[in-house]
């Protein structure tokens, strides 16, 4: 744990200048608001109904597939690690993961396939 | 661990933090000149000497302008947003090796904030957490503008993530190793006589990979989807005031010279020159320190070159659309990085580990 110490000491440095850019953002800058400066700005048109509305499902499927790609693709980096020290020991890793990737690669063609990404 | 260590550390962190917050008043002249320079027009000048004293100005400027919150907004997640960017943007650095050792009372000291073992996950998991200070800042804006600048910025920045790290992992494979630290060290030498002994010629689909997911992941031009400011104002920033404005500025200068010092130490030998080894040198200029002023200098010349890259980039190519961007993420990148892995992998398994 000891290699994360610094991290540590950045991390407080980190936070002192967002603190220090927080006081003087509050300190120095004037403050007259009226009511058309505090309003939304929408290209100067007045605003239809507020920015809570529903959006694009398409949005969240990102999301659900970047949580399963990232997922799989982390699942490469110990193997990755491992991999060159393995070497002398036969082909055995090799064919594990080209198995694993062939199952990730299912599920991409299934998602072009679906077209899930609106990609065409 | 005696206490004139941890003041020592407790330095040398600071020092390497500020000096990467420095990169963002300097790119702010270089960017503006850059531009300017691309488009053959004088660019601002008339601050201080060849208009070096722009960003002063410009600092100053920020400050002193009116702070407005707007009425509509979630307050706390409005003032929250800059900062989860800013953070993670500074947490980065403290992988980044800029060196080798120095030596400061007989003892040595790595120049580098802390020599992890996890190096590039940690790299790649604290990197993604600027996604939330974006989307809580677009959301809690209240606007539509910055609504659909924060979406479209967390799904672009997603969707690359995985290019970027299927990437970084051919790089783990061919390197052995999690640790930025030695995998600049594996780079030292020549290859086949003549080259660089780099990682680029180990990895050269991976770096284009990485280097393509690096502008994404910075939300620099060909990709600045969420910010588009002919069709979003601002993106999600359009409500914030100046000061804000800057913090976000400030974190995305950050990314992109963290990037840039990933790209130099997975790809380009880190701190070491091309084709001579460090023992030669230290040879040659008899001091460590010397050595380690030189290893810095070289670092810095290579991470300058990567920034001209980006500038030089942002002002030349146009935008993608936003389907062409995504289409690029998953139809062509991510493929491509599952090739590179096959491919490193099949070249190790029959040439053997070279």
């Amino acid at each position: 744990m000891e290699a994360f110490l610094p991290v540590g000491f950045l991390f407080i440095f980190a936070l002192l200048l967002c603190i220090g850019l927080f006081t003087v953002k509050r300190l120095l800058g004037p403050r007259n608001p009226i009511a058309s400066k505090l309003s939304v700005y929408e290209c100067g048109v007045a605003p239809e109904g507020n920015a809570r509305a529903p959006f694009k499902t398409h949005f969240y499927l990102i999301a659900v597939l970047f949580l399963l790609f990232d997922v799989e693709a982390a699942f490469f980096f110990p193997w990755a690690l491992v991999y060159k020290e393995s070497l002398a020991q036969g082909p055995a890793l090799l064919i594990a993961m080209l198995v694993y990737m062939g199952f990730l690669v299912l599920g991409l063609v299934y998602i072009f396939r679906k077209d899930c990404l609106r990609l065409n | 661990m005696e206490w004139t260590d941890l003041i020592v550390i407790a330095v040398k962190t600071a020092i390497i933090y500020l000096g990467m917050v420095q990169v963002v008043p300097i790119m702010l002249i270089v960017e503006r000149r850059g531009a300017a320079f691309i488009q053959d027009r004088p660019g601002p000048n008339r601050v201080g000497p060849f208009g070096l004293f722009q960003p002063i100005a410009d600092v100053i400027k920020m400050m002193m302008k009116e702070v407005i919150s707007p009425r509509q907004v979630n307050k706390a997640l409005y003032l929250l947003g800059p900062f989860l960017v800013l953070l993670p943007a500074s947490l980065i650095v403290a992988a980044l090796p800029f060196g080798d050792f120095f030596t400061l009372f007989d003892k040595s000291y790595m120049i580098q904030i802390a020599n992890l073992d996890v190096g590039i996950l940690y790299v790649l998991a604290i990197g993604s957490l600027g996604i939330y200070g974006i989307l809580f800042g677009g959301w809690a804006s209240n606007n539509k503008f910055s609504l659909i600048g924060a979406m479209r910025a967390t799904s672009q920045i997603i969707s690359y993530e995985i290019p970027l790290g299927l990437a970084a992992c051919g790089a783990v494979l061919s390197y052995g190793s999690f640790s930025l630290r030695e995998m600049v060290m594996a780079q030292e030498g020549t290859l086949l006589g003549a080259l660089p002994h780099w990682g680029i010629f180990y990895q050269p689909l991976g770096f284009l990979l990485f280097f393509i997911a690096a502008f994404a992941e910075t939300n620099r031009l060909p990709f600045d989807l969420p910010e588009t400011e002919a069709e979003l104002v601002a993106g999600f920033h359009t409500e914030y005031g100046p000061m804000d404005f800057g913090t976000f500025f400030m974190a995305e200068y950050m990314n992109m010279a963290t990037m840039s010092a990933l790209m130099v130490s997975i790809y380009f030998g880190g701190w070491h020159l091309p084709w001579i080894s460090d023992a030669t040198l230290l040879e040659g200029l008899g001091s460590r320190n010397l050595l380690a002023l030189l290893q810095v200098l070289t670092v810095i010349v290579k991470i300058s070159f990567f920034m001209l890259v980006f500038v030089w980039v942002r002002w030349t190519i146009p935008r993608f659309r936003f389907d062409q961007l995504m289409r690029l993420a998953w139809k062509n990148l991510i493929p491509l990085g599952l090739i590179n892995l096959v491919i490193t992998a099949l070249i190790f398994y029959f040439k053997g580990a070279i």
